[in-house]
């Protein structure tokens, strides 16, 4: 018996996926930071956005904020960071 | 060390497929009896399963659940309990990928019980029984492998419990003073059923005390008070798992299941002043809550530790001996995740 006897109990769509390629640089680029709403994301957020303008030089910073942490975001929120913006920064927090 | 390439439970376990216990491999013929007993086409699309969004067809589920070692008469107890955990009002989305304790616990009433051979006596969380280990084991496969909740990459929970390998039971009706659980939400007794709630594991409440319905749910909702922690509020569906010894020393009061949730909801109410957070402990209101009462430490308005009395469900299951019961917390977002009951549709 091999295991290729064996029917596959996976979804394709269930296989991990690859992450995104990263960004060379940060300069130029639109970078949303979408907050989950989970307490203090803003928090994280806030200090991130500080870094960012301090260190790099992006083109603009955009926050934008999921209604509830608990269920993934709306499909019009997600187009909405697909079609602004270059690279997204999600906080989690608590 | 076995051979990954001759022996299958090593290759299914490297394939990253299983719950770390041995399966039973799926061969094609195995999922062929599997898929005859449900009487249903092999590419019937049952649910998209959370958080990939996977589809489960009823091969698919057929193939997990001979995994899980299901008979293939369980067949449509497990594709029923797919549509419940993929409502969207269970939220399997969230339930799945939290860092918070939840796995579906499925309970099922109704012939079906009977039929397969489900527990619902003694030792009713426990093991020994065939249809509770592996119809809950198939839905945990069915999770992973279709779902994607990978536990450490999708799946975040920080402890999880262990009905996260299996996490069913039947209710024991026969022992029921009351209406069953699938009664109760419009189902005929002639129905099965399977509910899904997003459970914690139980936590036992002992009272071989009390002799009145008042003095036993004064215990069970001292236990009920500290579900999360002793300050948390507006919580969701809960359940409360009687067991038939206290069940029946509160029917005998004449306290039906309305008698029940009102006075349990009822004293599980505390003033604002008593759910300061950094006074008895860190914890407490959230600051959009309190930033609502002008002198926190002197307000008396009460403040639910359940949402709504309907959020208190209750069954009666377990040994006919023993005053032991448990409470069962649900995931803590009422707003997320609901009891969501699917009839069994038997061929």
């Amino acid at each position: 018996m091999t295991t290729d006897e064996f029917m596959d109990p996976t979804d394709t769509v269930a296989v991990p996926r690859q992450t995104a390629p990263r960004p060379e640089t940060l300069d130029g680029k639109v970078i949303t930071l979408l907050d989950i709403s989970k307490a203090k994301g803003d928090h994280l957020l806030d200090r991130i956005e500080e870094l960012l303008r301090e260190r790099a030089r992006p083109k603009a910073i955009v926050r934008k904020r999921k209604p509830t942490f608990a269920r993934p975001a709306p499909d019009a929120l997600r187009q909405e960071v697909l079609a602004d913006s270059e690279l997204v920064i999600e906080a989690l927090a608590d | 060390m076995a051979d990954i390439a001759l022996d299958p439970f090593e290759a299914l376990y490297a394939r990253g497929v299983t719950d770390g216990l041995p399966v039973i491999p799926p061969t094609r013929e195995r999922v062929a009896a599997a898929l005859a007993a449900t009487g249903r086409d092999a590419g019937e699309l049952i649910a998209l399963v959370p958080p990939n969004f996977g589809r489960a067809t009823v091969e698919r589920i057929a193939i997990n659940a001979v995994m899980a070692g299901c008979l293939p008469t369980y067949l449509p107890v497990v594709i029923a309990g797919v549509a419940a955990m993929c409502d969207d009002a269970f939220d399997f989305h969230g339930v799945s990928a939290t860092t918070n304790f939840p796995a579906p616990l499925f309970v099922l009433n109704g012939p079906v019980r009977k039929r397969l051979d489900v527990n619902c006596g003694a030792g009713v969380f426990g093991g020994g029984w065939r249809a509770n280990a592996t119809i809950g084991r198939a839905l945990r496969l069915v999770a992973v492998n279709v779902g994607g909740a990978v536990p450490g990459t999708v799946s975040m929970s920080t402890l999880a419990h262990p009905g996260r390998y299996t996490y069913c039971i039947g209710e024991h009706e026969e022992e029921n003073p009351w209406e069953p659980l699938h009664v109760e939400h419009g189902f005929a007794a002639g129905d099965s059923t399977v509910a899904a709630f997003a459970a914690e594991a139980p936590h036992g409440v002992y009272d071989h005390l009390s002799r009145t319905a008042r003095d036993l749910l004064i215990t069970i909702g001292k236990s009920l008070e500290v579900i999360s922690h002793h300050k948390s509020t507006h919580h969701g569906d809960t359940l409360v798992v009687l067991s038939p010894e206290h069940a029946r020393t509160i029917a005998d009061d004449g306290w039906d299941k309305a008698a029940m949730r009102e006075f349990l909801w009822t004293r599980l109410r505390k003033p604002v002043r008593d759910l300061l957070p950094g006074v008895d402990g860190g914890e407490g209101l959230p600051a959009h809550v309190l930033a609502k009462f002008a002198d926190p430490e002197r307000e008396d308005t009460l403040i639910p530790k359940f949402r709504a009395r309907e959020n208190l469900k209750f069954v009666v299951a377990g040994g006919t001996a023993g005053r032991f019961s448990a409470v069962i917390p649900c995931w803590t977002f009422p707003k997320s995740s609901h009891m969501v009951m699917r009839k069994i549709e038997l061929p």
